[in-house]
C-alpha cells in the first residue's frame, strides 16, 4: 500500500514533433483505485508504461511513497502488472509463472511455495497450477495474470486494459472480482481502460484523457454530473449526454432556453440563475437521457420541470428501459423512458424534462459554465 | 451423408498420383543407381547394367571407402575425414545457432538506434558470394594463427552463419509479443535473464530450423574446405574429391559410390530426425501468449 505522485510527467518520443504526455498531475491516495480513461491514442498506456519504467519520461517525476523513482529500472520500482495480453510465459506451467517473480528475488523455496499457495486460493486457481497456459480460458488466464501480479506484494498495481480481450459476459464478472479484490486487499491501483463503464463502475477516481492532457480528474459522480468540458461530457455515460444549441432568454418568470422539435413544436425549459450573464447568448444544453422521461406526478410542481410533446423517431428497447430518440433543435436527442410507459415511433409521446441536472457549456471554450 | 465420401478411384485422382510418383521416380533415380552401385562387385559394374540390381551383395565397396581407399597418398579411406567433418560441423553450428539467437534477441526486443540498419546490413552477409572473401579470409586466418586448421574453418563457417542465424531468429522473435518481455522486466529479469528463461525455451522449432540449416550449409560446403584446411585437417567433402580422382588403374565405382553416400548421411539423418520441427519452424508465424 503505497501512495503514488505524477508531477508535470512529460513524454516526447524520438522523432515525434509533439509531445505524447503533456504535464501529467495526479495524486493517488494509499489504497486508491484510479482509472485512467481516454480514446486510443490519449497517451493513457504510454502514461501507465511510464510509471512501471518500461519507458523513460522526458519530465517530471514519479514519486512512490515521498521517493522520487524516475530514473528507476522497473525492477527497481515494486510495481507489477496486469498486461491485456495476460503476457503468461508461454513454456512455464501457472505455478512458475507465478513463482517466476519470487524466484528472481531470491525468495526461498519454501516461502515461494506458500505465497503461490496463497494467490491461487485468493483467485480461486488451485486446480490450474500445473497446467501450461495455453490449456486455460481467456478468464483462467486472466487470473493468472493477476495472481503473479498479487503475488509479488508490489508497492503499486498497474492494470493496462485487463478485460478487454474477454468476451462481455465475463468482462462484467472479472470487472465485479477485481472490485472485490481491491476493497479486501485495499491496495493501490491504476487501471487503464477505454471503456467508460468499466472507468465508472470500478474507480474511486477517474482521470479523463486527451491529446496528452488530464482533462478532469474526480469521482465517478463528480465526472458524471459536472463534467468540466464537452469531451468529458460526451464521452462519460452511454448513451451520451446531448449537446443542443441554446440561446438563454430573459422572461418575467426567470431565465429559459427554447428548444424546437420536428415538427415546429417549441417548449421553453427553466435553466437555473447562474446563466444571468449568459442572458441573450448562445450556449450548449448538456443534457443526458435520463433527464428526460415520463411524465412522473411527484416531480411535477418543481419548477425546474417542464412537459412538452414531441414526435419519436426511434426506440430502442434495453430491457429495463426504453431509449426514445426525438429531435430537438436539428439534433437527435436521446430519452430513457420506463420500459411500461407506452411509445411508439412516429407517434407523440409526452415527456417530462428534468432541468435540474443539466449541464451547460461555453460554445467557445467547450468548458462548463460553472455555478458562481 | 451416404454419398459424401467417395472413393477415391477417379481419373483425375489416379493422374494426379500417377504424374506424383513419376516426379518421386526421377528425382529418387540418381539416389538409388547410388546405392545399388555401392552394393555392387567391379565385375557386376562392368558387366552389368546401371539400372539393375547387385548379382552379389558386397559390403566391400562401403568398407574399402571407410578405411582403406586412397585419397592422394594416403590410403587410410574416408573415416579420419569423416570425423574431421564432425569437429568442423558441431562447433561451427552450435556457435554460429547460439549467436544468431542472440542477435535476434536483441534485434528485435531491445532495439536501439540503428538497429533495423544494423539487421539490414547483416542480411547482405547472406548474398555475398563465397569466393569474394577467399583471400582476404585466408590473411586474416594466417594472422590470427589459425590458417589449416578446424578451429579456422569453424570461425569462417560461423562468421558466414551468423548472417543466416541472425535473420531467423529476428523474425522468429519479432512474433513473440513484447508484452512477454515488458512482464519479465518487471518480475526483475535482466536481460540475460529474460533471454535464457523466457526466449530461447520458446524457440525449439526455429533453433530446429537453424540447426538443419546450417548443419547442411557447413556439412556440405567444399570451397572453404578445400581452401582454408589441408592435408589431415580436411573435411570429407574435399577428400570424397581426392578419392574420386585418385586413380589406381581400375575405377572403383562401387567405392567412389559408397564413400559418397558416406558423405552424404549425416545431412540425411539430421533432416529426418529434425524434419518434423523445420517445416513447422518455417511456417511458425506466432507464439500464442
Amino acid at each position: 500500500m503505497s501512495q503514488l505522485e505524477l508531477r508535470d510527467i512529460r513524454k516526447t518520443y524520438a522523432g515525434a514533433l509533439d509531445e505524447t504526455l503533456k504535464g501529467i498531475n495526479i495524486d493517488i491516495a494509499s489504497g486508491e483505485f484510479l482509472t485512467l480513461v481516454g480514446p486510443s491514442g490519449c497517451g493513457k498506456s504510454t502514461l501507465m508504461n511510464s510509471i512501471a519504467g518500461l519507458e523513460t519520461i522526458t519530465g517530471g517525476s514519479i514519486v512512490v511513497d515521498g521517493k522520487d523513482i524516475s530514473g528507476m529500472e522497473p525492477k527497481d520500482r515494486d510495481i507489477a502488472m496486469v498486461f491485456q495480453s495476460y503476457a503468461l510465459y508461454p513454456t512455464m506451467s501457472v505455478r512458475e509463472n507465478i513463482a517466476f517473480g519470487l524466484k528472481i528475488r531470491g525468495m526461498p523455496k519454501e516461502e515461494i511455495r506458500q505465497e503461490v499457495e496463497r494467490v491461487a486460493d485468493l483467485l480461486q486457481i488451485s486446480p490450474l497450477l500445473d497446467k501450461k497456459p495455453s490449456r486455460l480460458s481467456g478468464g483462467q488466464q486472466q487470473r493468472v495474470a493477476m495472481g503473479r501480479a498479487l503475488a509479488r506484494r508490489p508497492k503499486i498495481y498497474l492494470f493496462d486494459e485487463p478485460l478487454s480481450n474477454l468476451d462481455a459476459k465475463l468482462r462484467v464478472e472479472m470487472r465485479t472480482e477485481i472490485k472485490k479484490l481491491h476493497q479486501r486487499l485495499k491496495t493501490t491501483i491504476v487501471y487503464v481502460t477505454h471503456d467508460q463503464i468499466e472507468a465508472m463502475t470500478l474507480a474511486d477516481r477517474i482521470a479523463v484523457l486527451k491529446d496528452g492532457e488530464l482533462q478532469q480528474l474526480g469521482t465517478p459522480k463528480e465526472v458524471y454530473d459536472t463534467p468540466e468540458n464537452l469531451f468529458v461530457a460526451s464521452f462519460m455515460g452511454s448513451p451520451s449526454m446531448s449537446f443542443i444549441d441554446v440561446t438563454v432568454e430573459r422572461s418575467d418568470t426567470g431565465l429559459s432556453v427554447t428548444v424546437e422539435g420536428s415538427d415546429g413544436r417549441t417548449l421553453a425549459l427553466p435553466v437555473p440563475e447562474y446563466l444571468e450573464n449568459w442572458a441573450g447568448n448562445r450556449v450548449v444544453l448538456g443534457i443526458r437521457p435520463e433527464h428526460i422521461s415520463q411524465p412522473d406526478e411527484q416531480k411535477r410542481d418543481n419548477m425546474m420541470v417542464e412537459e412538452g410533446r414531441f414526435t419519436v423517431e426511434v426506440t430502442e428497447p434495453t430491457g429495463p428501459d426504453v431509449i426514445a430518440v426525438i429531435r430537438l433543435n436539428g439534433i437527435d436527442v436521446q430519452c430513457r423512458l420506463d420500459a411500461e410507459h407506452p411509445v411508439e415511433w412516429g407517434e407523440d409521446a409526452e415527456l417530462m424534462f428534468d432541468m435540474r441536472k443539466v449541464v451547460f457549456f461555453d460554445p467557445q471554450s467547450e468548458k462548463r459554465i460553472r455555478p458562481q | 451423408m451416404t454419398d459424401v465420401v467417395r472413393t477415391g478411384f477417379r481419373p483425375s485422382r489416379i493422374a494426379i498420383y500417377g504424374v506424383l510418383l513419376l516426379a518421386c521416380l526421377v528425382y529418387l533415380i540418381p539416389l538409388i543407381i547410388m546405392l545399388i552401385t555401392s552394393f555392387k562387385t567391379p565385375m557386376d559394374i562392368r558387366t552389368g547394367n546401371l539400372l539393375a540390381l547387385p548379382t552379389d551383395w558386397t559390403v566391400m565397396g562401403w568398407t574399402k571407402a571407410w578405411s582403406e581407399a586412397c585419397t592422394g597418398v594416403q590410403c587410410e579411406g574416408v573415416r579420419g575425414f569423416f570425423w574431421n567433418s564432425f569437429k568442423m560441423t558441431v562447433p561451427a553450428v552450435l556457435i554460429s545457432t547460439l549467436l544468431g539467437a542472440f542477435n535476434g534477441y536483441v534485434l528485435s526486443k531491445w532495439k536501439f538506434k540503428g538497429s533495423d540498419l544494423m539487421f539490414g546490413m547483416l542480411l547482405f552477409g547472406c548474398f555475398v558470394p563465397f569466393q569474394v572473401v577467399l583471400l582476404p579470409m585466408a590473411a586474416t586466418l594466417g594472422k590470427l594463427g589459425l590458417a589449416n586448421t578446424t578451429a579456422g574453418l569453424v570461425l569462417v563457417h560461423v562468421i558466414y552463419g551468423v548472417a543466416f542465424t541472425t535473420l531467423f531468429f529476428r523474425n522468429y522473435y519479432v512474433a513473440v509479443p513484447d508484452a512477454l518481455v515488458k512482464a519479465a522486466r518487471l518480475d526483475g529479469a535482466g536481460f540475460f535473464t529474460i533471454f535464457f528463461r523466457i526466449l530461447l525455451p520458446l524457440s525449439t522449432p526455429i533453433f530446429m530450423v537453424s540447426l538443419i540449416w546450417q548443419f547442411t550449409q557447413i556439412w556440405n560446403d567444399f570451397l572453404f574446405g578445400v581452401v582454408f584446411a589441408s592435408g589431415d585437417s580436411q573435411p570429407i567433402t574435399v577428400a570424397l574429391n581426392n578419392l574420386v580422382n585418385t586413380s589406381t588403374g581400375v575405377k572403383e565405382y562401387n567405392v567412389d559410390m559408397a564413400a559418397a553416400m558416406i558423405a552424404a548421411l549425416p545431412t540425411l539423418v539430421v533432416y529426418i530426425v529434425a524434419g518434423k520441427y523445420f517445416i513447422r519452424g518455417l511456417t511458425a508465424g506466432s507464439v500464442k501468449g
